[in-house]
């Protein structure tokens, strides 16, 4: 098929593009930024799914990058938006370690994984490529997890790291049947949704989301 | 003009110094042609330490003078260039080994192009590595003089005259430069092989609408951003070394 857009590199450009924002999430202090950085791996995430459609023609992956966009680009920041909104809180993310710092472990941690999976590992899916670059996105959003205080930027982590799994799981199996995929989306909403009713339960308990406050036994 | 009891002949020598060596990089930088006998002399690493060395210079001068803004300054500078350089330096191994070559001709020739992941990535740190270099906004600003922002500005603050004339010609010269080498590295498109006239006459018009290009991006950053404090430059300047650094990975594992 004489295709006016090479989508196998188009490919390559959009997971570098799921990888970069799924850094920036180590440089950004405002929480909006978050969201935003959020929404554009989401993006990346539909549009590759979509170019993997075209390359493969089959019709269910159309409604795969829809519902992906629907879900993930639409109703969750808007939903996490004004959450922050409600809570009045702009941009204390306060991560334990420093901006530059966090930005070269997330570096370390991709080199980690581009070298653990560079030879050896059989792949089925599309792309090699694309499976080491979700598996780093996995990892750096776990850090994400990890090294950040504040309930609601965990939850952004948590977030990542689901557009992570999707990815790898997506590079290994071509997705999974569309019905089993509608019940992962649904699940991932509720989760979002709970996970959010949480995160104002702890505001207004504890006057502030720091997790730290969780320690201390409280009714 | 005034020159400090303090100060030693390396005050002096530094003008001479910093416009020498920026000239000497001129050589070797192919502007509209990659024929030339300089080209052997140095390659991509050798250019950077080149400039490098005015900068180095230009550091002692600021510290000889004996006032206490030159050494602020010189500091700063210095602590900047600890950062700049690695950013660029991975920029160049990026490019370099794609093309299998430091030598800034063969890497024009062989003129793969940008639109790889890789070269996308390196350009993004890149572009951080000349507006820090020439000093731009976001880091620097070249037009003050108020002790809190300057950085390039302070150091050369004892000069006058001919010395000054000289160390702002370096400087613009630099800049020129440097927009010259980021059109060679990544838009390599039209610069001639030979010195067929025909071919140099292309790329004379290739590389004036390549600086306009350039210029015009940078006086947009420019002019959109504010200056920001200089303790929070590590994070911008680490942001850009993280893209340098993920740009030779994605090199490394991808392969293009």
């Amino acid at each position: 098929m004489n295709t006016f857009i090479d989508f196998s590199s188009l490919i390559d450009f959009l997971s570098i593009g799921i990888l970069l924002t799924t850094l920036s999430m180590n440089g950004l202090k405002r929480l909006e930024s978050c969201v935003k950085a959020y929404f554009f791996n989401s993006l990346f995430l539909s549009l590759l799914i979509l170019s993997v459609a075209f390359l493969k023609g089959e019709t269910h992956f159309f409604f795969a990058a829809l519902l992906n966009f629907a879900v993930k680009c639409i109703v969750i920041p808007i939903f996490i938006g004004k959450i922050i909104k409600d809570m009045k809180v702009t941009h204390d993310v306060e991560p334990f370690l420093s901006n530059s710092l966090s930005l070269v472990i997330s570096g370390i941690l991709i080199a980690i994984v581009y070298s653990a999976i560079s030879k050896g590992v059989y792949v089925t899916g599309f792309s090699k490529n694309v499976l080491q670059i979700s598996v780093a996105v996995i990892l750096i959003s776990l850090f994400i997890i990890i090294s950040r205080r504040k309930a609601i930027t965990q939850v952004i982590g948590l977030l990542f790291m689901e557009n992570g799994l999707f990815l790898a799981g997506f590079s290994l199996t071509y997705g999974m049947p569309l019905i089993i995929e509608l019940g992962v989306f649904f699940d991932m909403l509720m989760g979002v949704i709970i996970l959010g009713i949480f995160v104002v339960q702890i505001k207004r308990i504890f006057t502030s989301t720091d997790l730290d406050h969780l320690t201390r036994l409280k009714g | 003009m005034v020159i400090s009891k303090v100060a030693s002949p390396v005050f002096k020598a530094t003008p001479y110094i910093t416009f020498a060596s920026t000239v000497k990089a001129c050589f070797l930088v192919p502007v509209i042609t990659t024929t030339s006998n300089f080209y052997y002399f140095g390659d991509i690493i050798a250019i950077v330490y080149i400039f490098a060395l005015g900068r180095f210079f230009t550091a002692l001068a600021g510290l000889d003078a004996g006032t206490a803004f030159g050494g602020e300054e010189s500091s700063r500078e210095m602590t900047f260039a600890i950062l700049v350089e690695p950013m660029l330096m991975l920029c160049l191994f990026t490019l370099a080994i794609s093309a299998g070559s430091t030598n800034i001709a063969n890497i024009i020739e062989i003129g793969n192009p940008i639109f790889t992941p890789s070269k996308v990535l390196a350009f993004a740190a890149f572009l951080v590595v000349v507006i820090a270099e020439t000093g731009r906004i976001p880091l620097d600003n070249p037009d003050t003089h108020l002790e809190l922002t300057m950085i390039h500005e302070g150091m050369i603050l004892e000069y006058s005259g001919k010395y000054l004339g000289l160390i702002e010609y370096a400087h613009y010269i630099t800049q020129m430069l440097l927009f010259t080498i980021m059109a060679d590295l990544f838009f390599p498109l039209y610069i001639s092989s030979t010195l067929n006239i025909q071919d140099l006459i292309v790329a004379t018009i290739a590389y004036a609408i390549k600086m306009f290009v350039i210029g015009f991006a940078v006086a947009l950053i420019e002019s959109t951003r504010a200056k920001m404090r200089f303790f929070q430059l590590p994070s911008l300047l680490g942001g850009g070394f993280i893209l340098a650094f993920v740009s030779l990975l994605t090199y490394l594992m991808l392969g293009k």
